[in-house]
């Protein structure tokens, strides 16, 4: 990408909470590589995959509805998110109010109601699409001035990052939905290695194993045992909430298993954070993992700390 | 779990497959359906359901509706969306059975205590009130909307996650993080619901 980009940027609520290390390397790294983030005043949550059971289809809608109608009052650039729920209900969403002339007319009733509105324009982005597309793997090695020689790293995109539409033209036709190579990609331009993981697209349990780890334990323990069979020293993910699944109920896995896996779980953003040569703690975030990688941590400028 | 056999006492609504072609979200492409089973097949949990999604569809085209708004199918979809991009026919399965489960909960098919159920209603009380997810109140509110006990047993049982969240600084001490148009959200959002009771929501 020649020119500094600026985008709208939607962190959504994980950013504030169990996602914070996704958002805060995000900011660190995009403008890096071109893409300066001006966030949605006001942002509100996008709904994730219960909105609906719990609030109702319109109302659900609604919530995109608001976030874009604020992101309109930044202008026409792109909105882009590094969540895999929010990229999910705002694009979505997004793609409803545009196709459909009787959604949009009921979504502007309902934003009425708050003095709001939205002429359906905007173009919602995912933040791994924005690196395929449009600042290019060229640009992300180019800025690699710390290359993670060694790393041995287990790409886990997840479900909702790709599926339903990475392969949709409207969602800009990145990738593939089983075998998407994005992640393995970003961890080779970083200068680590990725090892083959045949589970980089299966399910954690999403919000299943939140509510219910019990039901949903033997998914993320098959995850663990491949990319530990694999001798990853890290898994990275793009999805907040693979991330923290995968990595806090660890211990859970091993009593249940009789398991023993103890594997950091990372986002691509650190990785590149640390690969960019920024700081280990203030831009790649890496005081917030609750699993540790002492070899990554090695790698970054400043260390992890603490 | 097998399947309930046809029987002479049990009641078949011959209207079902149209209401729900009518009223679910996405239950227009239902009638698209081969029963092929790429959907089934491909469900990270599928075992574990009542019947998966191909069986399921076939039993909203018998008329089972009782059976199928009693089952647990919707409740254990991930939202993984395999189903979604594998269907060779372009049925938006997950989409589908997020609906029926929220139809599930509208039609009273889901009495007392759920994971589901109140885990979706903790949630949206949580962007209702704060206009945002808060992790920790709606985690909590969850737990205890199980029972006391039950919320006592699960906040036990995830102390030592909640701490380390704390550690790391992804579980914040003190007030919500709350966006400043909460009236206006509210507003919107009661607006909303007026407009899908008004029309119906799958043919809004």
């Amino acid at each position: 990408m020649s020119d500094k980009k600026t985008m709208t940027y939607y962190p959504g609520c994980s950013s504030q909470g169990a996602g914070r290390h996704l958002d805060q390397s995000l900011r660190a790294v995009m403008p890096e590589v071109g893409v300066a983030l001006d966030d949605i005043e006001d942002w509100n949550c996008c709904g994730a995959s219960v909105g609906n059971i719990g609030g109702g289809q319109l109302p659900n809608l609604a919530l995109t509805g608001r976030n874009l109608a604020k992101a309109q009052q930044k202008g026409s650039q792109d909105v882009i998110t590094g969540c895999a729920a929010c990229y999910l209900n705002t694009h979505s969403g997004n793609e409803k109010i545009k196709a459909d002339v009787k959604k949009r007319a009921a979504i502007n009733e309902a934003l009425d109601a708050g003095g709001l509105s939205y002429t359906a324009e905007l173009k919602v982005r995912h933040a791994c699409e924005v690196l395929v597309n449009e600042v290019g793997l060229e640009a992300i090695e180019k800025r690699v001035a710390n290359p993670l020689t060694g790393l041995k790293v287990a790409g886990y995109v997840g479900c909702q990052t790709v599926r339903p539409f990475a392969g949709t033209a409207a969602g800009g036709d990145y990738d593939a939905y089983d075998d998407p190579t994005f992640l393995d990609d970003f961890t080779r331009a970083c200068g680590a290695e990725a090892v083959p993981f045949a589970h980089k697209t299966a399910c954690c349990g999403g919000s299943v194993a939140v509510m219910s780890p019990e039901r949903t334990l033997h998914l993320m323990k098959a995850i663990l045992e491949e990319a530990s069979k694999a001798g990853a020293d890290v898994i990275s993910t793009p999805c907040p909430l693979c991330q923290t699944n995968v990595e806090m109920y660890q211990p859970a896995i091993n009593a249940k298993f009789g398991a023993n896996y103890n594997i950091p779980v990372v986002f691509y953003s650190q990785l590149m954070a640390v690969a960019f040569g920024m700081d280990g703690v203030k831009d790649a975030a890496l005081n917030r993992n609750t699993i540790r990688s002492q070899k990554l941590e090695a790698m970054a400028k400043g260390g992890g700390r603490k | 779990m097998t399947t309930p056999a046809p029987a002479a006492a049990r009641t078949y609504d011959l209207s079902f497959a149209r209401w729900v072609a009518e009223n679910v979200n996405g239950g227009d492409k239902l009638s698209l359906c081969m029963q092929c089973g790429a959907c089934s097949g491909s469900c990270p949990i599928g075992v574990q359901m009542d019947y998966g999604p191909r069986k399921l569809f076939m039993m909203i085209r018998a008329g089972m509706k009782e059976e199928v708004l009693s089952a647990n199918t919707q409740w254990n979809c991930t939202s993984c969306y395999r189903c979604v991009v594998r269907c060779p026919r372009g049925v938006p399965v997950t989409y589908i059975l997020q609906d029926l489960a929220a139809k599930s909960v509208e039609f009273g098919y889901v009495e007392g205590p759920q994971e589901n159920k109140n885990f979706a209603q903790s949630f949206w009380w949580s962007t209702k009130a704060f206009g945002r997810t808060d992790e920790r109140l709606m985690t909590t509110r969850y737990f205890f909307s199980l029972g006391l006990g039950e919320g006592f047993r699960r906040v036990t049982a995830n102390l030592r996650i909640a701490l380390g969240m704390v550690r790391a600084g992804r579980m914040h001490l003190g007030l919500p993080h709350r966006i400043k148009g909460r009236k206006d959200l509210r507003a919107i959002l009661a607006k909303a619901r007026e407009i899908e009771a008004r029309h119906g929501s799958a043919g809004e």
